[in-house]
């Protein structure tokens, strides 16, 4: 029976095999050939260990529990992992203040707020207070702005 | 000793330190409060604030959101029977149908006046053990570390409880395989980079403990949202505490109780891999057999001393838990395992040397966490009924708040927008395994260890002259590897022992 434990299992093992394809990948030095310890040996030993435990596992697992995918809410969930990746790929061009502001906004949206009041009224001044705090209180240099309203460049 | 007690004293005794102290259990105390964000979560979200400050500054504050989050813990489990972590599930076991009598209030102060007992009692046991255990790991070596991170590893997975052994030490080797990632620092060879620049450094500890608490919790909070029955029961929760006095007579009851759990406690938590959650379990069960069958009936119901016990060994465990972390630079658990993290961007190595190179930092830590305990009783529980409106927060604001702390304080300390898709991509596979019921704490664990295991392994090899014999022929080696395979492998095999040894006994009595 496909269990909880045995999906992790099977995850793990071909974490694990895939992990172990690309150990040869790392370069051994010219001095390294006798050596009792290289750059290989942890990953060789981890390789094989994820192995073994994946297999313990798939072949005992520790219970029975199936997977229950029912009540919840995928969508939302996966849209909220795009705003990240969408914030990952504008924060720098778009600048903090505008891009973040915009995050938030559209996190408060995808999780259900449809009053405008809300949505702008609490992330932008947030955005902005927490800018503050990080360039004037702790000295971190953020650029607010799009790059190409940055004059210092 | 002296010198360094008075030292640690005057450091975390001065102003800015204090005021660090408060605003970390006042911080930590809100995040705590919301459910599913526990001590690991609230330290990861401080770590990156705490950058530009003074080493001993940043311990202090981090040292202060620790405790403030275990209250915060504490309170929503007596409020909303929701324990943010598992070291306060015993707590909600008689807090919250106290709470529920109408008696939260009680409950709440009890909770933080055991809390501040067991921290107090761990604290003068921590300012007994750390110096002593600090001189007597000087005579460990490379191969005694390396041992001792293998114990660290073991004991972790064999806490783990049954039928989850397995899947505690596969979370482990995972950790371990992560922190391979990046430039092998004994030859400088790249390793499982793929041609990635960004990852020559390997994967930033900050940015795992993010993506597979903060994040992966705010995405389990997305995924399966609160019923409605669930927040009404919240607000009401908050809105009715009642009176927090104490009558003297359940004062006197909570005494011997305290006393107990806080020695328990303690030696719990010293113990690798042990920590709050078997502390507070095994406390509440003696307890339970200590009260007789009268006032151990009570037990569940809404008792004092089933409520005291639970709350004072997890708070003294949490002390107990720095001593391996301060002295051996060996983290027992995964809120020390982040602890060290913080330690080490600080570019402090925790160990014995730690006790006699930094002393100042040593004994502050230690004794702002005292601090931290009086702040929390002072200060903290007047304010409960104020912070205890967090709950009230509407999830549909709050979520997106901690998913952009968690994404924003990895950022501003690499200002690498690569971050960014690196934590969502952890946070993701997180949350697979979080469903599928792996721990993640093992996984945090391994990875801290990893780099450290591997480097002593090295070292050990050259003074060795590449030679595995160190394994068997030193004593101390040999030890602690012992003890790490029974720890392992008792609990495993010694219940099929006890059963084949009782069939026989029963075949023998049926030939007989």
């Amino acid at each position: 029976m496909l269990t909880r434990d045995r999906i992790g299992a099977l995850l793990l093992l071909a974490f694990s095999i895939f992990y172990w394809s690309r150990i040869d990948d790392i370069r051994l030095l010219p001095f390294q050939a006798e050596a009792a310890f290289t750059g290989r040996t942890a990953p060789e030993v981890l390789a094989v260990l994820g192995v073994v435990l994946s297999v313990v596992l798939l072949l005992k697992p520790g219970s029975d529990a199936g997977i229950e995918a029912k009540g919840y809410r995928w969508g939302t969930a996966g849209l909220i992992c795009l705003l990240m990746v969408a914030y990952g790929l504008t924060v720098r061009p778009a600048g903090f203040l505008i891009s973040t502001s915009l995050f938030l906004a559209f996190g408060f949206f995808i999780l259900g707020e449809r009053r405008w009041l809300v949505l702008l009224g609490v992330s932008v001044p947030l955005v902005v207070l927490f800018w503050l705090l990080m360039t004037q209180v702790l000295s971190v240099y953020i650029a607010p702005w799009p790059e190409f309203m940055d004059l210092s460049r | 000793m002296i010198e360094g007690i008075l030292q640690g004293l005057s450091t975390a005794a001065s102003p800015i330190n204090l005021l660090m102290v408060a605003i970390g259990c006042f911080v930590g105390t809100f995040i705590g409060m919301l459910p599913g964000l526990g001590p690991i979560s609230a330290i990861a979200l401080m770590i990156p604030i705490t950058y530009g400050f003074d080493p001993a500054t940043g311990l202090i504050l981090m040292a202060g959101v620790y405790y403030g989050a275990i209250f915060g813990g504490s309170t929503s489990s007596i409020l909303i029977n929701a324990p943010g972590v598992a070291g306060t599930v015993a707590t909600a076991f008689d807090g919250y149908p106290m709470a529920r009598q109408g008696k939260a209030g009680k409950a709440l102060a009890i909770a933080a006046y055991s809390s501040f007992s067991g921290g107090t009692i761990a604290a003068i046991l921590l300012l007994v053990a750390a110096p002593s255990l600090a001189v007597v790991s000087r005579a460990f070596q490379s191969t005694d570390y390396f041992a001792l991170m293998v114990l660290g590893l073991t004991a972790v997975a064999a806490f783990a409880g049954k039928g989850n052994v397995v899947k505690a030490l596969l979370m482990t080797v995972l950790g371990l395989m992560l922190s391979t990632v990046g430039t092998d620092k004994g030859v400088g060879v790249p390793r499982f980079t793929f041609g990635q620049i960004d990852l020559a450094d390997g994967i930033s500890f900050l940015l795992l403990a993010m993506a597979t608490f903060a994040l992966s919790e705010a995405l389990m909070a997305i995924l399966k949202p609160k019923s409605d029955a669930d927040r009404k029961r919240e607000m009401e929760a908050q809105k009715n505490l009642g009176s927090m006095k104490i009558p003297r007579e359940e004062l006197k009851e909570m005494a011997p109780v305290v006393g107990r759990s806080s020695i328990l406690g303690f030696f719990v938590g010293v113990l690798p891999g042990a920590g709050a959650t078997i502390a507070s379990f095994l406390a509440y069960g003696i307890e339970q057999r200590l009260a007789g069958p009268k006032k151990g009936a009570e037990f569940g119901k809404g008792s004092v001393r089933g409520l005291a016990a639970p709350e004072t060994a997890n708070n003294a465990a949490c002390s107990g838990s720095f001593v391996p972390l301060l002295t051996l630079g060996i983290p027992g658990s995964g809120t020390t395992a982040i602890m060290l993290g913080a330690l080490l961007s600080y570019g402090i190595q925790p160990g014995p040397r730690l006790f006699e190179e930094n002393p100042d930092v040593f004994w502050s830590v230690i004794i702002s966490m005292y601090i931290g305990n009086v702040i929390l009783l002072i200060l903290n529980l007047p304010l409960i009924p104020y912070i205890a409106r967090v709950l009230a927060i509407p999830s549909n604001i709050l979520l997106p708040l901690i998913v952009f702390f968690s994404l924003i304080g990895v950022y501003f300390v690499s200002f690498n927008t690569f971050d960014i898709q690196l934590m969502v991509l952890f946070a993701v596979a997180a949350v697979g395994l979080r469903l599928l019921d792996f721990p993640m704490a093992p996984m945090l664990l391994g990875f801290i260890l990893g780099g450290m295991m591997e480097e002593n392994l090295r070292r050990a090899l050259a003074i060795y002259n590449d030679s595995w014999v160190f394994l068997w022929e030193r004593g101390l080696t040999l030890s602690i590897l012992i003890i790490a395979a029974l720890v392992l492998f008792v609990p495993m095999i010694g219940p099929k022992i006890t059963a084949v040894l009782a069939r026989r006994r029963e075949v023998a009595g049926e030939g007989g």
